[in-house]
């Protein structure tokens, strides 16, 4: 059975995202494949302003969740109601290598439907406020991780989504992005932006509204369950090496989805 | 005063705003792709000299007569046009597969994007056509130069769609490029008035070069158009153009377009 989708909607209790009995298996097209149950009847819901955490363990469908909200994946049963503008920031950045960063922009922009007005006046504003403003001539397979993850980013916020959905937005980036980072997302969410984010930090449960956690192919309510939280969050005490990473300057990096300090200095890229 | 009103363009507006963007991008990415343009311009010269040279090297047979150098040159720019073009095209589609269904669930039509695409391979197909053009006209004579040229390019374009459709069908480098040359050796050779190629089923008409071969065969030493060949080329093109269309289109349907 296929998943339905109905977009755009409004829906009468104010959710502007909501994906109900989704169900997903990933399986070979042979006869002898092995199939991988990974959602089961996952429902999921974001309302206006809020700031929604998704945890859970590798592989426990987390990313296919993000994707079949978005709709870049099918579901294979199920249903999706959006009633707004999304944008996404895959958990990888997905951008033509060979473009450079303001080419990239407009392609993207262009995508959303912007003038060029409005492409540039998005584009300068996020390459000012997350820093990468100097490497607008720079081709994004000339960037270093960190700074290709903020135009991944970028590329999700240009067109003021209603909705958005990050899967581990902040992978490379700086304390001082870092923090850049949730003043963007703070600000959205006071707009009335939707944001769910798959988070590994467990330092952000004092900025998220709602923790959500993907187990067992379902979604359930995790934010008040200290002991999930403390299972799919970061090691302890995160921020703190960060703040030290940073003021020591030493570029040490850290567990996947993490903040990095600033970047190295063997690494050639801009 | 009042505040300006921003003004949202019409779907068409913005649709040949997104082609002129998506072409312009596109070139962009071959030209600074080192390798593509370095196949551009090398592979001419050692196809045309190096595949005329060993077809016209073939002995002659009782039966058979042995391929002039000129006709040899012929078939090799023929080979040279068909390889680059349908790598280009196979890696067009593939190169960026991922990064293309994320501009689709901005809004981006798929057939916008495909037709960037392919408007953008077609282009820089001519200009590979136009390197071969050049390398065999300086080796042969040919009776009707424009049109000569014109039909390389054509055959460039259909291995070029070829191409693109191996990559919308099978998304791997590696497998496709093998599809990619293997087909087009197998091609140029069965098509190609090899002596030792002289028993082969009817079928090798329907083959990509079989036509564009005969087209450009005329054109070079007679100076005149095979219309039936031209006819059958351009239902060619269409038939890649329909089914490159729809597999693409196939593989880049998602449901999250955002809404307006």
């Amino acid at each position: 059975m296929e998943g339905t989708v109905h977009t755009p909607t409004s829906s009468t209790d104010g959710a502007v995202l909501r994906g109900e009995q989704i169900e997903k298996s990933y399986g070979s097209w042979l006869p002898i494949g092995r199939t991988t149950p990974v959602l089961t009847g996952a429902n999921f819901e974001l309302t206006p302003g809020e700031i929604v955490g998704i945890v859970g363990e590798n592989g426990s469908g987390k990313s296919t969740l993000m994707k079949i909200l978005v709709g870049v994946l099918g579901a294979d049963a199920g249903s999706v109601e959006r009633g707004g503008t999304i944008g996404w920031c895959p958990q990888e950045p997905l951008l033509y290598d060979r473009l450079t960063v303001a080419e990239t922009f407009d392609l993207f922009g262009s995508g959303y439907g912007m003038d060029e007005a409005a492409i540039r006046e998005a584009r300068d504003r996020l390459a000012e406020r997350l820093e990468f403003d100097r490497y607008l001539d720079y081709r994004i397979d000339a960037l270093s991780g960190g700074n290709r993850q903020k135009v991944n980013l970028a590329v999700a916020l240009m067109h003021d989504p209603d909705v958005l959905l990050l899967d581990e937005p902040y992978t490379g980036f700086d304390w001082d992005t870092y923090l850049h980072f949730w003043d963007i997302a703070e600000d959205l969410a006071a707009d009335g932006t939707a944001i769910a984010m798959i988070s590994h930090l467990i330092e952000e449960r004092t900025r998220l509204d709602r923790i959500v956690e993907v187990r067992d192919g379902v979604v359930r309510d995790a934010t008040h369950d200290e002991d999930a939280i403390e299972e799919h969050g970061a090691t302890s005490g995160e921020a703190d090496q960060f703040e030290a990473a940073d003021s020591a300057g030493d570029g040490a990096a850290d567990a996947a989805g993490s903040p990095q300090a600033p970047d190295s200095e063997g690494d050639d890229r801009a | 005063m009042p505040p300006a009103v921003r003004r949202h363009p019409t779907a068409r507006a913005m649709t040949v705003r997104r082609l002129a963007a998506g072409v312009r991008l596109n070139v962009l990415t071959f030209v600074r792709t080192p390798l593509n343009v370095v196949l551009a311009v090398a592979l001419p010269i050692v196809v045309i000299e190096g595949w005329g040279r060993s077809m016209a090297g073939l002995p002659e047979t009782p039966t058979m007569e042995a391929i002039p150098l000129t006709l040899g040159r012929l078939l090799g720019a023929i080979l040279g046009v068909a390889i680059v073009a349908g790598l280009l095209g196979l890696t067009q589609m593939i190169s960026a597969r991922e990064a293309d269904r994320r501009l689709v669930q901005t809004g981006y039509e798929p057939r916008t994007l495909l037709a960037t695409r392919l408007l953008a391979l077609s282009g820089v197909t001519v200009a590979v056509a136009a390197v071969n053009f050049l390398v065999l006209a300086a080796t042969t004579s040919p009776e009707a130069p424009v049109l000569t040229f014109a039909f390389l390019a054509l055959a460039g374009i259909v291995y070029a769609f070829l191409g693109a459709l191996v990559g919308a069908v099978l998304p791997r480098l590696f497998e496709g490029s093998l599809v990619v040359v293997f087909l087009a050796m197998m091609d140029a050779f069965l098509s190609g008035d090899s002596p030792l190629a002289a028993d082969v089923p009817d079928f090798v008409t329907y083959f990509p070069l079989y036509h564009p071969k005969e087209l450009l065969r005329a054109a070079m030493f007679e100076g005149t158009v095979a219309t039936g060949d031209l006819a059958f080329v351009a239902g060619y093109v269409l038939v890649l153009l329909a089914a490159v269309t729809a597999v693409f289109g196939a593989t880049m349907q998602v449901d999250g377009r955002w809404s307006a």
